[in-house]
């Protein structure tokens, strides 16, 4: 009696489970397809050969060639001859002056002068040592003149921000996305969420340290701020100490003192549990099968 | 207890109406918590972004992880009403083999349960609460305070930071995962399995959703508090 309203409970689960399974598959599906749309390519990097489809839609899409490289004729430069044999192995160099971008970007570019990249180039350059990643950028190495698009959303220009600082500093990228900043920014586009130069600044790019500094930074999203709110530590990552002041490095190390101590007892609790409900279940199967025999 | 027939098959009652509606607002707020928390955090997957932007975006995402949190909250404050309710206006006993606080028995059960598991005697006779579901209710009871505060500290970093260093709240951050990842694992797996997965109730244990409990399952799950009810059972017809 009791086998059979059993039965009747199963087929009507087996029921649901083709339409279940169906719903799954197109669910996976379209989550593969939206995780394929979102590795979206950076913009390449100019080089002597301009595309001219590209540059035409770009921001600087309707400036003639002259009016950033200056007129070719007029100072006894020549143009590599198109009918020599190695013209294509033309090694691509870019020995243009980013100095004629302040005729336009005039702010941006006293920022940038004003900036930690500035100063580092000037010293790299005197002293002829780069840092591990080449010299400190100019203009030409974040920003593509040929191929930057205009009247782009917030969202779009921080993940490819992130990629861009990203290729230097590769660390605070990591620890970035690993946090509650950079996921919802980044990863999920929520653009009241601060990006990469949100907190260091548009092209004057400095680094975090100094704990006022600091404050004013997070002041711009969070008004209430007090000065141990500068505190909280944005980039989790041992990986570069120096580059943080004492209070952070010091609380950095109970941070991972307190995560090792919590994971440690989710694996014990659940380790135990886990085999308590499995032996359990076991027995209790093991019961009932020798009760039919 | 009140002894009711249904289907020719003799059913007592097991759970009060209020915390069944509990139990129900319990299961829906932990299941959006752990959906919207675990996308939040695992954001970098194109799945999780796909999940996201159909529930509306990160911004949506947070806000109903708040809004659910909030509910079962209070969900949590109505049950603590509910025992002032009790031992105050009903004048009835909190303690007593028939609550859930943690008593020597329990500790003596999980003993015996695990000597059971090895062939090397008898099940233990629980209570009206087993030492799991009593662990169940206060795993839940206890760690929603914490997970509440640690959220309260990431919803809230401005006050906080004026109370505590500011490495707290990356410290809350760390216990409020892995605390969500503890609960989703302990629930999903251990929850489900003792209440569904034994073979005599398998595949649904349906008591705490209609209130009531077989005869049968009754005198074998619960057998210390089927004696007592009896021995009430017989004074009550002796008088």
């Amino acid at each position: 009696m009791q086998t059979g309203t059993n039965r009747k409970k199963i087929k009507f689960k087996t029921g649901w489970i083709g339409p279940l399974l169906t719903a799954g598959c197109v669910l996976l599906a379209m989550t593969w397809f939206s995780n394929a749309l979102a590795r979206t390519g950076t913009a390449p990097l100019s080089t002597w050969f301009v595309q001219m489809d590209q540059y035409a839609g770009a921001a600087h899409g309707t400036l003639k060639c002259e009016e950033c490289h200056g007129p070719m004729t007029g100072n006894s430069k020549s143009h590599p001859d198109p009918e020599a044999v190695d013209f294509l192995k033309t090694q691509t160099k870019r020995n243009f002056d980013y100095k004629s971008c302040k005729k336009c970007h005039k702010s941006a570019h006293e920022r940038f002068q004003k900036g930690e990249h500035a100063t580092a180039a000037v010293k790299q350059r005197a002293d002829g040592k780069p840092s591990k990643t080449g010299f400190a950028p100019t203009c030409g190495d974040c920003h593509s003149a040929h191929y930057s698009k205009s009247h782009r959303t917030k969202a779009v220009i921080g993940k490819e921000m992130t990629q861009t600082c990203g290729a230097c500093h590769g660390d605070q990228k990591e620890s970035y996305l690993a946090n509650y900043h950079g996921k919802t920014a980044v990863n999920l586009g929520y653009e009241k969420a601060a990006f990469c130069t949100d907190c260091h600044g548009a092209h004057t790019t400095i680094s975090l340290k100094d704990q006022e500094v600091v404050l004013n930074a997070c002041k711009r999203c969070h008004s209430d701020a007090t000065p141990e709110f500068a505190n909280i530590i944005i980039h989790d990552s041992t990986k570069n100490p120096d580059l943080k002041n004492d209070i952070k490095r010091s609380g950095l190390k109970w941070v991972h003192i307190m995560a090792a101590l919590s994971l440690t007892f989710v694996v014990l609790v659940l380790t135990f549990f886990y085999m308590h409900t499995g032996l359990m279940i076991l027995r209790k199967l093991h019961e009932k099968l020798r009760r039919h025999k | 207890m009140m002894k009711t027939n249904q289907n020719s098959k003799e059913t007592y009652q097991r759970f009060h109406v209020l915390h069944r509606i509990l139990h129900i607002v319990i299961i829906f707020n932990f299941t959006l918590l752990a959906i919207t928390g675990f996308l939040l955090h695992f954001s970098g997957f194109g799945w999780a972004r796909f999940l996201v932007s159909i529930m509306g975006g990160a911004a949506a995402a947070g806000w109903l992880h708040r809004f659910c949190a909030i509910f079962l909250y209070c969900g949590i404050l109505v049950h603590l009403s509910w025992l002032f309710y009790y031992k105050f206006a009903l004048k009835k006993k909190l303690s007593g083999p028939d609550s859930m606080l943690p008593k020597k028995k329990d500790i003596k059960d999980l003993y015996q349960n695990l000597r059971y598991v090895f062939n090397k005697g008898t099940p233990p006779l629980f209570d009206r609460f087993s030492y799991l579901q009593k662990f169940d209710y206060w795993s839940e009871l206890l760690g929603m305070q914490s997970m509440g505060i640690t959220g309260l500290m990431m919803w809230f970093p401005e006050f906080f930071t004026r109370i505590f260093p500011g490495y707290f709240i990356n410290i809350a951050g760390y216990f409020h995962f892995y605390e969500a990842v503890l609960a989703v694992m302990y629930i999903g797996v251990v929850h489900m399995s003792d209440t569904h997965l034994h073979p005599d109730i398998f595949p649904m244990e349906k008591s705490i959703f209609t209130g009531k409990i077989e005869k049968e399952r009754f005198m074998e799950d619960h057998p210390g508090e089927w004696e007592r009810q009896q021995m009430i059972r017989t004074n009550q017809t002796d008088q």
